[in-house]
Formats: structure tokens, sequence, C-alpha cells
């Protein structure tokens, strides 16, 4: 860890296109809240030789939307925004439990949601809840706007779909299932550190049974992934011990993770069986409130 | 954007700096501006010692642009003493025996600030919660709990 940054080249631009304009591969970095992008360059992870802030372009720290016609958030909208939101709050409780577990109010009043996504850490809390609700990524280019389901923008460890020229300005949640029910579970060293594992669930029931199931797991895949078996294996059944206990067994296949200084590659896959048990248990008896 | 004379707001004093793009501003605070208050700790955004109130936001100094800072109200650990009389949060640390080593303090106090001022009266856990981004590396979260508690119930009652 170095003490101070190597200079860069400074922008402040104040619209979009500015920004597009200025962004230019890995030589160019976005300064959203700096909390991750700060700290790599301190440790010369990363020395660009621009960075340019989105914190002067005004209307970007937006968190809106409601219950029928899905949630919006800008590019500045922090992580503590979205956690405190009324609309989060009342209609979007998944990706509010996630945010609930970085339990730092500094990096999550600094921190930005859409940065943490274009970080594409393996680990990110938001991600699985972001998969499991079907979110999109809106990205902007100097003349271009194309939005992509956020399962195509995690692309590797620390890459995206972002193009060279390109930004994310915006996450676009659609509007829940009535009858459905959500839980994230998170398992790590202390509960300030990053995840081992991470999972999360949103489940859809109708008639006592399980209509749908989104099942997303981080940490366990150089990015989140989906764990499509095991929704296969619940559709259609009564949610009750055996079916979650064969459908989170399922789960468990969906994991390729690596061994770190955090796990083994054999605990964290076999925690991801007891995460996605735990999270579709916890979900099914919130979606029947 | 290279070299240039920026203003800051510190506490509500206006301090002139020269700075580059690249200085952080508890750099900034500590070495031009001489408040040397906020503590450079882990300097990763995992300890919370150089935490300040950007426009009431607490922020990691250490993770700061200072030119992101400029024009903004800066409150620091100094800022928050009325002349010699301590501000009800630093004498609730005080009296509960909240300060061990010392390191971690600026850090609590300012996140108790913002704690308190959103909500006048936490229950325990929620001073928790709202301290989780503050490490105490001598334990002494216990006393730290308790002292914002009496911090709690001093403003309270107006002191």
């Amino acid at each position: 860890m170095h003490r101070v940054l190597l200079p860069f080249e400074f922008f402040e631009p104040t619209t979009i296109k500015e920004v597009v304009n200025l962004v230019d591969g890995d030589k160019v970095r976005v300064l959203a809240g700096g909390v991750d992008l700060v700290l790599k360059m301190r440790r010369r992870e990363i020395v660009p030789e621009k960075v340019v802030s989105l914190q002067k372009v005004p209307g970007l720290d937006y968190v809106e939307g409601n219950g029928s016609a899905g949630l919006k958030f800008g590019a500045l909208a922090t992580l503590r925004q979205i956690e405190q939101s009324e609309v989060v709050m009342q209609n979007y409780a998944l990706l509010r439990e996630a945010i609930s577990k970085i339990v730092s109010v500094q990096t999550k009043t600094m921190g930005t949601a859409i940065g943490n996504l274009c970080v594409a850490t393996p680990a990110s809390d938001i991600a699985p809840p972001l998969y499991a609700m079907g979110a999109k990524v809106k990205i902007m280019g100097a003349d271009s706007e194309r939005e992509i389901p956020i399962e195509e923008f995690f692309v590797d460890v620390g890459k995206t779909a972002i193009g060279p020229h390109e930004i994310v300005t915006e996450i676009v949640v659609p509007s829940l299932p009535s009858g459905s029910g959500s839980a994230f579970m998170k398992l790590s060293k202390t509960a300030e550190d990053i995840a081992k594992v991470n999972a999360a669930v949103l489940v859809t029931l109708a008639d006592g049974k399980c209509e749908d199931a989104r099942i997303a797991v981080g940490s366990v895949a150089p990015t989140p992934v989906r764990a499509t078996k095991a929704e296969e294996a619940i559709k259609g059944q009564e949610m009750n011990e055996k079916s979650i206990k064969e459908a989170s067994a399922l789960a468990a296949e969906a994991a390729t993770p690596i061994s770190d200084v955090r796990s083994t590659a054999e605990y964290r896959k076999e925690m991801v069986r007891i995460l996605v048990k735990d999270a579709l248990q916890k979900a099914a008896e919130r979606a029947q409130v | 954007m290279g070299k240039e004379i920026a203003n800051f707001i510190v506490n509500g004093n206006e301090y002139d700096a020269i700075i580059e793009p690249h200085m952080l501003l508890i750099d900034v605070l500590r070495d031009e501006i001489g408040l040397t208050g906020a503590k450079y700790a882990c300097g990763a955004g995992d300890c919370g010692s150089c935490t300040v109130l950007i426009d009431g936001k607490p922020s990691f100094s250490c993770l700061t642009l200072a030119v992101t800072a400029k024009g903004k109200n800066i409150l620091t650990i100094e800022g928050m003493a009325d002349g010699n009389t301590l501000h009800p949060i630093q004498q609730a640390f005080v009296v509960s025996g909240a300060v061990q080593c010392g390191f971690c303090t600026p850090g609590m106090v300012m996140s108790t600030k913002v704690l308190l001022d959103e909500n006048p009266e936490p229950t325990r856990g929620e001073a928790k919660t709202a301290l989780a981004g503050n490490l105490c590396r001598c334990t002494g979260y216990v006393k730290i709990v308790d002292a914002v508690e009496v911090a709690a119930g001093t403003m309270r009652k107006g002191g």
C-alpha cells in the first residue's frame, strides 16, 4: 500500500456526453464514490493516465420507482441512499437486505451501487439480488445507448461488458410478481469482510406451490451465477423441507469456486448448498406473509 | 487541471491550500491545513480512523481526492468542541472510559455524530450498526457503545 497516489490528469465534466467523450478503456478511469478506485490506485493496481469524475454531472443520484413500475437508480446513487430509500424498503427488500450486509456506513455513504457493479468483483453483495430480480444495465456511448441483462454485464473477474468508450448510467429493476418472497444470505470471515459465499433467492408462490424461482450465488465463480438446475428443481413443487433440500443440493453444481485466503473451494461449494437452503426457506416463509 | 490554489471550508473556517489532483483529503487536512485530528491508519477504508463529514456525510478522508472536497463543508474532530467546552459526544466518551489509546476516537466521534443527527434515541444495536465502519484495535467497544448512549441522553436533554 502506498501512502500517496501517482499523478494523473483530472477532469470534472458536467454532462454525460463529455464523460463519454473522455473515457478510453483502462487508461481513463471513472470516479464515482472512489472507495474502490482510490484504494486500487494506492495499491498501484490501477495507474490511470486520466481520472474522470462523475460527481459534477447533475441528476445521476436518483433512486426512484414504485412497486408496479419497477425501480431505477443512477450512476451516483450511493449504497446508503438505496438502502434507505422508501421504494426499496417497501418493494425491493432483497436489495435492501443485501446492502445491509455491507456494514461500513462510510463505505455505503461514499460507494455507489453502479460503481460496485463496474468493479465486477465476484464477491459483490448487490449483484446476486440484481440477478435474482432480473435487473438490466443501461450503458451509454458517444452516440449510442443500450440496455443489457445484468447476467451479460458480468464477463469475468474485474471484467464487464462496458466498451472502451462507454459508461453505465442506470440500473433498471422490473417490478416483482405478487406472491413473491426473497432472501439474501452472506457468509464472511467477519461482518466487515467481503463474502466467502453469498446467495440471493426470489420465489413466487401460487396455490401453495413454487411458481417461479430465481437463485443467484456470488463469490463462487468468476462472476455471480444463477443456479438454474436448482431453480428448475423447485419450480412446480410445494416448498417443503424435502424439495428445498433437493434443490439446494443442485445449487452447489452451479458453483466453480477457487481456494483463497478466505476459504477453500470445497468449503465454498458446501456453503452454497447451506446458504441456498436457508435462503429458499426464508423466501418461502416471507412469500406466504 | 494541474496544480491549483484550492479553497477548503473546514469546521466553518476557510483555508487556501496548493493542491494537485492526486492529493488525498487526509493529507491536505493534516499536512497543508495542520488539522491532525483525522488519523491515517489502514488507508483502505476498513478502519474509519480518517472519518470526516463532508456536507454532513461520513467519508473516508484517506480515499477522498482533495480536489473533490473543494468548497464543501468539511467537519473534522477539531470542529466538534466549542472552544474549551467539549461536545456532548466527546464528553460522553471521556466519562464512559471509551477512550483507550485514542487513535480510533476521532472517527468514532464523527460516526456517532452522524448517528445521533439521524436518530436521537438509538438502541445499543443501532449504535453498533452505526459504528460498524470504525474499528477499535484496543477492542473497547462496550464502553464506546456506552458512550453513545450517554451522549444521546445528554443531547436529548439539550446538553
